[in-house]
């Protein structure tokens, strides 16, 4: 395994009186999979909004490539190469694929400060990354609101590699698709990771991270409760520590 | 028909008013051939630059979003003519009259940027609020009365004429019309404000900075209903504190005949612009044949439901 991208050390993440994270130590990888796992509200979606710069951490610290980071937005996390794909995909119907893939960082020409798009060289780039993920869409200037489920994953997906993300973080990117899209979105994921890119997948689907993570991390109850290689384990005990009654899990919250 | 079913969005909808526009020029001719004249013409842009402008505030703010509306648009316009005329009577040097409308009018529209995005008061209420306040505070400022005073080298500009066409229309409206659809069109701010229009939230997530946005577009609506009463202003060589009575619902109208959706994100504002010229010719035709006014108002609304009416069906045909 390749050096870690991302190192997150006791992470803790308050809402008032409710703590929603605690605790958290995890170590992220670039060319890796990393799926993360746990019921509603075991706090995978608040510590991958931790990373993404969209909640500051109440405790602990992130590590970018060795330096320490703090994220006040998640501007400052695409500064450092984190891109997040959002549960609500965060695109534009009204806008094309390539105007929502260049949205908020479009390429500009500026006329006495006011900046003109460069329509013809975002529309090359973006019919040239949408080849390079064998996307099947070929016109970069259809609407957005035209695509389907599967189609609008890998628009978001051209967004975060058009960053030059580093790091990609998917909420639940397969959770409404029909099984053909999901098929496509897992070979996505595949591909971003042997680009070199560090992934970070939430999922509640155990066949899908079988699939396509190298490694699993189990959250419950704010903490993250195991860490498994996926050669080393099996579906039953990832479900196992996700409801807890694994053994593990038990002994844990017990010393709790 | 079939040619009808292939246009889209603005295109449909400029279609649609043009056909209205000459159903209108072509009843008007029939009931009353003499009112149909060059003169005609050049009264029915005079009347439509002021509401241009503020139509055009009008349609921005709501193209970005966040049930964004400016009602306040007819009292900025009345205040801001009349906030001018004081500062003139109080001493201010005349060459000062056209900024001091503007930044007057900037000053009211960024106030109302800051009651929505700082203080997350809805639009609606917002505006609704400061329209009462604006619009009130012109009439209480001057008891009702007119401010007489205008210097005499603004009126030219305000009466004349280029080739038929009031000098008001193409120095103000019609480069307002073309600057803000270059910048809706051709330039990075133009997708930002779509995007914000349709899907506040991933504008946000993509660090569209949208609250930033929105204020200075408020701040835009608010200018724009300055420059409508410097236009007013020269026009008439008075302040007239009830100027920008019924401009709030005119240029919603106007707006929303020109095809912006009212939820934010789509539209044009070369809709609007032909939606404020058959606005104007229409009330200009009925007022030729003397009909009533309770009876203006009401066509302008069976008008405006037939558009968005005609707008549903071919929604519903693709």
């Amino acid at each position: 395994m390749s050096e870690a991208f991302l190192i997150a050390k006791g992470i803790a993440k308050r809402f008032g009186g409710l703590t929603a994270l605690s605790d958290v130590d995890l170590e992220i990888r670039a060319g890796e999979v990393l799926a993360l796992l746990g019921d509603n509200g075991a706090g995978k979606s608040t510590f991958i909004k931790v990373l993404a710069g969209a909640h500051p951490p109440s405790e602990g610290q992130i590590l970018v490539a060795g330096q320490p980071v703090s994220f006040a937005s998640p501007k400052d996390a695409a500064a450092s190469g984190i891109a997040t794909i959002f549960q609500e995909l965060a695109l534009s119907e009204n806008l094309s694929i390539s105007e929502n893939v260049y949205l908020g960082r479009e390429l500009k020409q500026s006329v006495l400060g006011v900046p003109f798009l460069r329509r013809k060289e975002m529309k090359q780039r973006v019919a040239e990354l949408l080849k390079e993920l064998d996307a099947h869409i070929s016109d970069p200037e259809a609407p957005v609101g035209s695509l389907s489920g599967g189609q609008r994953q890998s628009v978001a997906i051209c967004r975060a590699l058009n960053l030059n993300a580093k790091l990609v973080i998917m909420d639940e990117p397969t959770a409404a698709l029909a099984v053909a899209e999901t098929r496509k979105v897992l070979a996505l994921i595949r591909k971003l990771a042997e680009r070199g890119c560090a992934v970070v997948l939430i999922s509640h689907n155990i066949s899908d991270v079988f699939e396509v993570a190298d490694r699993m991390v189990v959250f419950r109850r704010g903490r993250k409760v195991a860490e498994r290689l996926r050669a080393e384990t099996e579906p039953e005990e990832i479900v196992a520590l996700i409801t807890g009654a694994h053994p593990d899990v038990r002994a844990l919250e017990k010393a709790q | 028909m079939n040619r009808l079913r292939s246009l889209h969005g603005p295109a449909l909808v400029l279609a649609i008013l043009a056909v209205l526009w000459v159903v209108v020029l072509g009843g008007l001719f029939v009931l009353k051939p003499t009112a149909l004249s060059a003169a005609t013409m050049t009264t029915v842009l005079q009347f439509s630059t002021i509401l241009a402008l503020a139509a055009l505030g009008q349609a921005l703010v709501i193209l970005a979003g966040g049930a964004g509306i400016d009602l306040s648009v007819g009292g900025s316009v009345s205040l801001s003519a009349i906030l001018a005329m004081l500062a003139l009577k109080a001493g201010m040097p005349p060459l000062l009259l056209p900024v001091a409308c503007i930044v007057a009018g900037l000053l009211l529209g960024l106030f109302n940027g800051l009651l929505v995005t700082r203080l997350a008061i809805l639009p609606l209420i917002a505006t609704l609020g400061t329209f009462f306040a604006y619009s009130g505070l012109a009439l209480a400022l001057t008891g009702g009365a007119p401010q007489p005073g205008v210097p005499q080298w603004l009126l030219p500009w305000g009466r004349g004429t280029l080739g038929g066409v009031p000098l008001p229309f193409v120095s103000a409206a019609l480069p307002a019309f073309v600057l803000a659809g270059i910048v809706l069109v051709f330039t990075a701010w133009g997708r930002w404000i779509y995007a914000m229009g349709f899907n506040e939230r991933s504008a946000r997530l993509v660090g569209i900075p949208v609250d930033r946005t929105r204020l200075i577009l408020y701040g835009l609506s608010g200018m724009l209903a300055g420059v409508a009463g410097l236009v007013s202003l020269a026009w008439f060589g008075s302040g007239r504190p009830n100027i920008g009575q019924n401009l709030e619902l005119e240029s919603l109208t106007a707006a929303m005949l020109g095809g912006i959706a009212i939820f934010g994100g789509r539209g044009g504002v070369g809709g609007v612009l032909a939606a404020v010229v058959l606005l104007v010719t229409l009330k200009t035709g009925l007022l030729q044949l003397n009909v009533n006014t309770v009876w203006q108002v009401g066509i302008v609304g069976a008008l405006l439901i037939f558009v968005l009416l005609a707008d549903r069906l071919s929604q519903r045909w693709r």
